[in-house]
């Protein structure tokens, strides 16, 4: 082979990488992309996002699984998708309880700004809820007065960190209320012994409340929004009482927001975009989503750092709900 | 009582719920026979097909996974020593001799007919009798579900065969590994040393296909023969293995009825319930030093036990809005997904598509039972196979099924780490079946014991002031004292008995 047909050789090569790298580049996403979901497999959590997954499958023409890595809080699923490449086909269902509280406990060191947001995805609020036959209060200010009379003789569902729990706790400390908290795997495990009489109340979720509309009775809403009041069938909000919780906005509630990697190019973070906007609004999917009891929360990619941060400063407080409450129940016991 | 079952005819008998369910019991079969890949993990995978689907065919498409992945487990136990998911694991103590003895055919022929028939009679106690289960799961709250699990932890001591301290020093080191992860009660994790993949505990799967898969391809690659071509005759469908399990009925009836009744109770799940059933039909055999051997009466126990499980299961889910076990949680919320929240007001509300669920339940039972007697041989027949090829196979299985649970290499890791103790356990004589035992029982023990604490501000009296407690802790201290009797006192009190 002569100098000269090296040479071309070596230009066209060249050439055809670049080439090759720009349509790469254009076509993406030219394999499948993954979504890193951080709770068990099969919840209706999960099942909602994929509902989403295979919305925007569709429109970019790739598959699009929703892979379930459970464990520690979230973090497990938030450290394998950091651990992938910054290319756009990992993205991060980033549940608030590992975005936002796991680092408030020091189980991680990332903030809302280490990433690249796409569209808010879900939230899910909660609720205090009592057996319906429950005779030793019935509304809101009975509980209140009975809580109150017997501090830390009750119990209720109440799980380490996790979000429902953290909530609670901020609205027992707003209150200067004690009751035991009792974690459980699953709410639908509390569900049981609020039935068998072992638990006293109850934080539910509308899953939880609509499968069992008949034992529950919801004494109020851990949200002052009033699409949280209609997904419980227009119980009352705490506000209704003149109660202020402490708490408020996505604050008190648990939700999701679809992230990229930072270091993501932006055209890649604008395609998966695009795709999430046009699958949230698509009628079916939106009906598909809400029948679960799941709420859209349609936050765009723009207001993400406001409502992040915001919700953050707001958990800050709660945090030390937990620790009040644990000396607490020690103290009245 | 019929009610139901009558409306649900119309929504049952259609082409693609009928379909749907036949397809679901193949592919469950065959998600059950692949180490690693679960009827959990197959329900998952499919979940978002159902999203489409009416809802009795999209549930009839994942209980029916449920029934044929329970059942699939225990043809590979039997075959090649591997259960393909941790509730054949119990199969294996008999299966597996059973068929080194040149007996694999009827082996499987009697694990598929009493994982149907056991299906079957738990679809009964489903349909007859879950509004009462229900009731009386709902009387287990922690200190009565920590009792269980103490009970089931006792059957180590029976599932070891004569070898009992080896027995419970490998179920305390399950007990152990179970203790891997974050403790929901101290907020702080456990055991994990920093790495990432320890965060969520050992996965239970990684764990076992490790310990039987992996320890088994390493005994067999050690003994050689690598292009032996081994001793199998070709075998033909046939119905004597289902006249076999018919003729036990007393062992299939009452391990069919442990499946049910442990499976209504939220927490217990197959695993325990086919081990569980399993001891009680070796302390009540006649002849109880032949269980381990490869003696018929412990696959029937297991098998029927874990399939019914199934149907009782689907009673908390179904009719509490309480998933029983781990799969069940994942029907739930595919039932909800499906625009059907369950709980007392589906049975009211929607008595068409209950009615449709239990028609799907009891129609894959039926399927299971025709498929896997024509099945048989077929399945029969891989293990005729040179090991030059079937380990490679074998372990390829293995590999794809671990790396499929998360999509995790650490979960490998663990795999071939357990395949190792397992060899070394395998060696010296110590037992398996109890670490699988430890590991399953051991958070639902330490939770609920710690839960009960909690609920009751560290008043021990709570375990015995509540009747079911009571009676359970008492039994298990009765069991305790009789395994701690000496050989010669226990005979004495039989003959006077």
């Amino acid at each position: 082979m002569t100098l000269k047909s090296k040479f071309s050789l070596g230009v066209t090569a060249i050439a055809a990488v670049a080439l090759a790298g720009t349509a790469a580049f254009a076509d993406f996403p030219e394999r499948k992309i993954q979504n890193i979901f951080p709770w068990a497999p099969g919840t209706v959590a999960h099942g909602v996002s994929q509902m989403i997954a295979e919305g925007m499958s569709k429109r970019l023409g790739q598959p699009l699984p929703v892979v379930a890595t459970p464990g520690a809080g979230g973090v497990k699923a938030f450290n394998t998708a950091l651990a992938a490449p910054a290319d756009g086909y990992t993205i991060f269902d980033g549940y608030v309880a590992p975005l936002v509280i796991s680092p408030m406990f020091g189980r991680a060191d990332w903030g809302c700004d280490d990433f690249k947001p796409l569209w808010s995805a879900t939230s899910n609020a909660f609720a205090i809820a009592i057996s319906p036959t429950e005779d030793r209060f019935t509304d809101f200010p009975s509980f209140i007065a009975y809580l109150k009379a017997n501090p830390g003789k009750t119990a209720y569902n109440g799980n380490g960190l996790s979000l429902p729990h953290m909530v609670s706790a901020k609205v027992l400390q707003s209150l200067d209320l004690v009751s035991r908290p009792v974690p459980y795997d699953d709410i639908e495990l509390g569900m049981k012994d609020l039935r068998s009489g072992v638990l006293d109340w109850l934080v539910v979720n509308p899953g939880v409340y609509n499968a069992n509309k008949d034992n529950l009775k919801i004494l109020v809403t851990l949200s002052e929004l009033e699409s949280v009041q209609r997904t419980y069938d227009g119980a009352d909000k705490a506000q209704d009482f003149g109660i202020d919780l402490g708490i408020s906005g996505l604050a008190p509630m648990g939700w999701n927001w679809w992230l990229v990697h930072k270091d993501t190019p932006q055209d890649r973070v604008d395609i998966l975009n695009e795709a999430m906007e046009a699958t949230i609004n698509d009628p079916e999917v939106r009906a598909q989503i809400e029948a679960t009891g799941f709420v859209l929360t349609e936050y765009s990619p723009d207001q993400y750092s406001e409502v992040c941060n915001s919700a953050r400063e707001q958990l800050e407080s709660a945090k030390d709900a937990i620790t009040w409450e644990e000396e607490a129940v020690k103290a009245a016991n | 009582m019929f009610e139901p079952l009558f409306q649900g005819l119309q929504l049952f008998f259609t082409m693609d719920a009928v379909f749907a369910v036949l397809a679901g019991t193949l592919l469950g079969l065959l998600i059950g026979v692949l180490p690693g890949l679960g009827p959990l993990m197959g329900i998952i995978l499919l979940l978002p097909v159902t999203f489409h689907m009416e809802p009795v065919a999209g549930m009839g498409l994942l209980i029916a996974i449920y029934v044929g992945g329970s059942c699939g487990g225990a043809i590979s136990a039997i075959l090649v020593r591997i259960p393909g998911t941790p509730l054949a694991a119990a199969t294996l103590l008999d299966g597996y001799p059973m068929a080194q003895k040149g007996r694999a055919k009827e082996a499987v022929g009697i694990a598929i007919s009493a994982s149907a028939l056991g299906g079957v009679l738990g679809g009964i106690v489903l349909i007859f009798l879950a509004p009462l289960l229900a009731r009386f799961a709902l009387e287990f709250a922690p200190p009565e579900t920590f009792a269980l699990a103490l009970t089931g932890l006792l059957v180590i001591a029976l599932v070891s065969n004569e070898a009992t301290s080896k027995g419970i020093m490998t179920g305390a080191f399950g007990l152990l590994i179970s203790t891997i992860g974050y403790d929901q009660f101290a907020n702080d994790l456990r055991f994990t040393f920093g790495v990432n993949g320890l965060l969520g505990g050992i996965h239970i799967v990684a764990m076992v296909v490790g310990l039987f898969a992996i320890s088994e391809v390493i005994v067999q690659i050690k003994s050689g023969f690598f292009s032996r071509n081994p001793d199998v005759p070709w075998v033909r469908p046939s119905l004597s293995s289902a006249l076999l399990v018919l003729s036990r009925w007393v062992n299939l009836v009452r391990s069919s009825a442990i499946g049910s009744f442990l499976g209504a109770l939220p927490g217990a799940g197959g695993v325990v319930s086919s081990f569980t059933a399993y001891a009680i039909a070796r302390s009540t055999s006649k002849t109880p030093e032949k269980f381990g051997t490869g003696i018929e009466d412990g696959i029937i126990a297991t098998e029927s036990a874990n399939n019914a499980t199934v149907g009782g299961s689907l009673i908390p889910t179904l009719s509490l809005g309480i998933p029983g076990d781990a799969t069940s949680a994942v029907l739930m919320g595919a039932l909800i997904i499906l625009g059907f929240f369950p709980g007392p007001n589906l049975f009211e509300q929607h008595q068409d598509v209950v009615g449709g669920i239990f028609l799907a339940y009891m129609s894959a039972n039926v399927v299971l039972f025709f498929a896997g007697i024509l099945l048989t041989p077929l399945f029969v027949a891989c293990i005729k196979f040179k090991k030059q090829y079937l380990l490679p196979f074998i372990t390829l299985l293995c590999v794809l099924g671990v790396f499929s649970l998360e999509s995790s290499t650490f979960h490998l890791w663990v795999m071939l780490a357990f395949g190792a103790i397992g060899y070394v356990l395998r060696r010296y004589d110590y037992p398996l079946a109890p670490m699988v035992i430890g590991m399953v029982l051991g958070p639902i023990a330490e939770s609920n014991f710690r839960r009960s604490l909690v609920i009751s501000g560290n008043d021990y009296s709570f375990f015995i002031d509540r009747p079911i407690a009571a009676t359970i802790l008492a039994i298990n201290l009765v069991i305790i004292v009789w395994m701690l009797c000496p050989k010669v006192w226990k005979n004495r009190l039989l003959l006077r008995a």
